[in-house]
């Protein structure tokens, strides 16, 4: 009995040490690189791990480019020569480096005033280049003010308060980014500002503001609307007011559409928004949960961790890169607003952040940098990302197609991987194929889809068997007829007696 | 004189709303076998109509499948109604037994059983721009069932027009609060489990040292 007890216990110890081998090797194959689980969210908004379409590859840091360490940078920008532009808030200076982030081109520390004086920054926290006019816009934070400037430094406008009764004069004025538009119209991301971006135009006039969140109708807010109504005008000026969270940072695509997130832990909708000229939100009917979908609750902190997107970047070709400074991931969209990957960590590693501030796109490389660790992280695309990349656009660009062979080629990396299904339906549809259209409508549970395929295999089979069915169809009915008659004549003697019974 | 047999009743009290129930109490019919059977099929079209369903109709697949809620809204429910119409017509001078309100009530739910499994056959035919084909079946089934329980329950209590409406409302409050005092007993009774294996255990650990 000992013995066979034994060899049991043997057989189970090898067992459990073979599965535990496999399941390592699995979550190798996982993830052979990154220290964190690459994950993605399936069809049921459930966390699946996923292939990893970013890598951290390496960083920079100010000593890498041979100059004093930064301290605090809290923006980063490409312009339309490639090259980056860092603000280096602590340093209170702007690095222009080249597009490989391998050597300084520039360090903007001076600006000449049009007055012949000399001016510095302080805490610069934004910068952006236009790409029409060369001109670079610095968000000065405690010099309260918007620099104007050309590469030179020399300086053409200057923004500052704006007098107007649409801008209290209480308010303080600290601008914390800066973009400008194809006219030259300039909007400032003030952080005291609640109704959206300042807006000015290209003489520095204001114009109002630009792109305000909504409030979200929670209970409270409902309440407190009701309150509103019955309450006296002393009761209401005590009273609470219900204000959106004014935007933390935006960006601007190749077509002039304006990409603002909000960093908040309350708020749930309008954390990312895609603007038209006229301010509406085009994002607003997609559905999409920006970032985690579940809040993390910590119990040692006793705070639970919702994602906060504090900084948003639309790649080269439309991918929506959003940073979350809570969780130190990069959530990345195509245009669609169709999760792609998430990337990143809150660790001490290499790949992995401390304090994210900022983020920028090159070609396959995503920048990050930290405010806290001081340096820039590059990552690169992976070949799965790149493929994913590929068969998205060509997808969302209505090459269905020519995206085929890309997603099939992603489905061999992640199986898992639903919109890869999506794209075979559709293109197989375009195809003709209508049956294996069904299937991979089936596999990716898109009811909508498996309804076209549907529709096209139904008319195929009808046009196809027509002759058969219309066979098949007189002979039951004949059938029917036939028995009828001959069940009514059979029946007749006692069914009839007792109808005319009744009767 | 109407001497049917049990599967012809069936189909003369779905045949005729208005007098079917009536003469089925004339001459004391109505197979309980029958109706059990109806109840059953009525569960199981429920299952069908979620798992079999044509997918270009789904909503969302489930990731998991349960079976208990579909028992819940079929099986129990029809319970409910039958235990709470009795409750309220015996005090109202109903005239029915409690076999008599199950047998009428589950004839009368045929119509709307057979419209689920129609449904659910026609759904593996069909778009979803013909839904509405699906959906027409679907209202007619339910009509019909509502007109026959209705003529059910007038019969079985030899009630009045309006007195049968009452009744009903009234049968429909019952099952609330039956329902609802199902929830509070098996929570209660959850907690009382709880409790005593918490002192089970206390006194097992005590017992250890």
């Amino acid at each position: 009995m000992v013995f066979v007890q034994q060899n049991l216990k043997k057989l189970v110890v090898s067992a459990l040490a073979g599965m535990m081998t496999a399941v390592f090797c699995a979550s190798l194959a996982v993830s052979a690189e990154e220290h964190y689980d690459v994950y993605n969210y399936d069809r049921w908004s459930e966390a699946i791990p996923s292939q990893a379409g970013y890598l951290a590859s390496h960083s920079v840091s100010g000593q890498d480019l041979g100059i004093s360490d930064f301290s605090a940078p809290s923006d980063i920008f490409r312009d339309a020569y490639d090259r980056f532009f860092i603000v280096d808030t602590g340093n209170d200076r702007i690095v222009v480096t080249n597009s490989e982030l391998t050597e300084v081109v520039k360090i903007m520390e001076e600006f000449l005033l049009p007055d012949g004086t000399t001016t510095t920054l302080k805490d610069p926290e934004g910068i952006y280049v236009s790409p029409e006019t060369d001109l670079i816009y610095i968000a000065d934070y405690n010099n309260s003010r918007v620099l104007v400037c050309d590469y030179e430094g020399n300086v053409t406008m200057e923004i500052t308060k704006p007098e107007s009764e649409l801008f209290s004069s209480e308010l303080t004025f600290l601008p914390q980014r800066v973009l400008a538009d194809k006219a030259g119209n300039v909007y400032v991301v003030l952080g005291n500002i609640t109704t959206g971006a300042a807006m000015f135009n290209s003489d520095g006039e204001f114009q109002g503001y630009y792109g305000a969140n909504t409030v979200e109708a929670t209970s409270q807010v409902i309440v407190n609307y009701f309150w509103k109504l019955i309450s006296t005008e002393k009761m209401r000026a005590k009273s609470s007011r219900s204000v959106p969270t004014g935007i933390t940072s935006f960006d601007l695509d190749d077509e002039g559409f304006i990409y603002t997130c909000t960093q908040s832990t309350s708020q749930k909708t309008d954390t990312v928004k895609k603007l038209n000229p006229a301010g509406k939100n085009l994002f607003s009917n997609l559905g999409v949960t920006w970032g985690d979908f579940e809040s993390l609750y910590d119990v040692n902190t006793a705070r639970s961790y919702q994602s906060m997107i504090c900084d948003i970047e639309v790649s080269d070709d439309g991918n929506i890169n959003c940073l979350d400074l809570t969780s130190g991931r990069i959530f990345q969209y195509d245009k669609e607003g169709n999760l792609l990957f998430i990337f990143g960590s809150s660790s001490e590693q290499l790949g992995g952040f401390v304090e994210v501030s900022a983020i920028e796109s090159i070609g396959g490389k995503v920048l990050v940098t930290d405010a806290r660790k001081n340096y820039i992280t590059v990552f690169e695309e992976t070949d799965f990302g790149s493929i994913v990349h590929e068969a998205t656009n060509l997808y969302n660009g209505g090459y269905y197609e020519e995206a085929l062979d890309p997603w099939y080629q992603v489905l061999q990396y992640d199986g898992n991987y639903r919109r890869a299904f999506l794209g075979i339906s559709a293109a197989l549809l375009v195809e003709g194929d209508y049956e294996g259209s069904m299937k991979y409508a089936k596999l990716a549970d898109s009811p909508y889809r498996y309804n076209r395929a549907f529709e096209g295999w139904r008319t195929e089979f009808l046009s196809a068997h027509l002759t058969e069915i219309t066979v098949i169809l007189c002979v039951f009915a004949a059938g029917g007829i036939g028995a009828y008659i001959y069940l009514k004549k059979r029946r007749k003697p006692t069914d009839n007696g007792k109808e005319a019974e009744k009767v | 004189m109407m001497d049917l047999t049990n599967r012809q009743w069936v189909k003369h009290a779905v045949t005729h709303p208005f007098e079917g129930f009536e003469d089925m109490r004339w001459k004391k019919a109505g197979s309980m076998k029958y109706a059990i059977i109806i109840v059953l099929l009525w569960f199981v079209a429920s299952v069908f109509y979620n798992r079999l369903y044509g997918f270009q109709f789904y909503v969302s697949a489930d990731k998991m499948f349960n079976v208990i809620p579909y028992i819940v809204r079929t099986i129990v429910l029809f319970l409910t109604w039958v235990v709470g119409n009795w409750a309220v017509c015996t005090l109202l001078d109903g005239e029915g037994t409690m076999r008599n309100i199950f047998v009428y009530s589950a004839y009368a739910l045929i119509p709307y059983v057979a419209s689920i499994y129609l449904d659910v056959f026609l759904s593996h035919f069909l778009i979803r721009d013909e839904f509405v084909f699906i959906e027409a079946i679907n209202y007619i089934g339910l009509g019909w069932s509502v007109v026959l329980v209705f003529s059910a329950i007038k019969s079985v209590h030899q009630y009045s027009f309006l007195k049968t409406i009452g009744a009903i409302i009234l049968t429909i409050a019952a099952m609330l609060i039956m329902l609802f005092l199902l929830v509070l007993l098996l929570s209660l009774l959850q907690q009382v489990y709880v409790f005593v294996y918490s002192i089970y255990t206390e006194i097992a650990y005590r017992l250890k040292v």
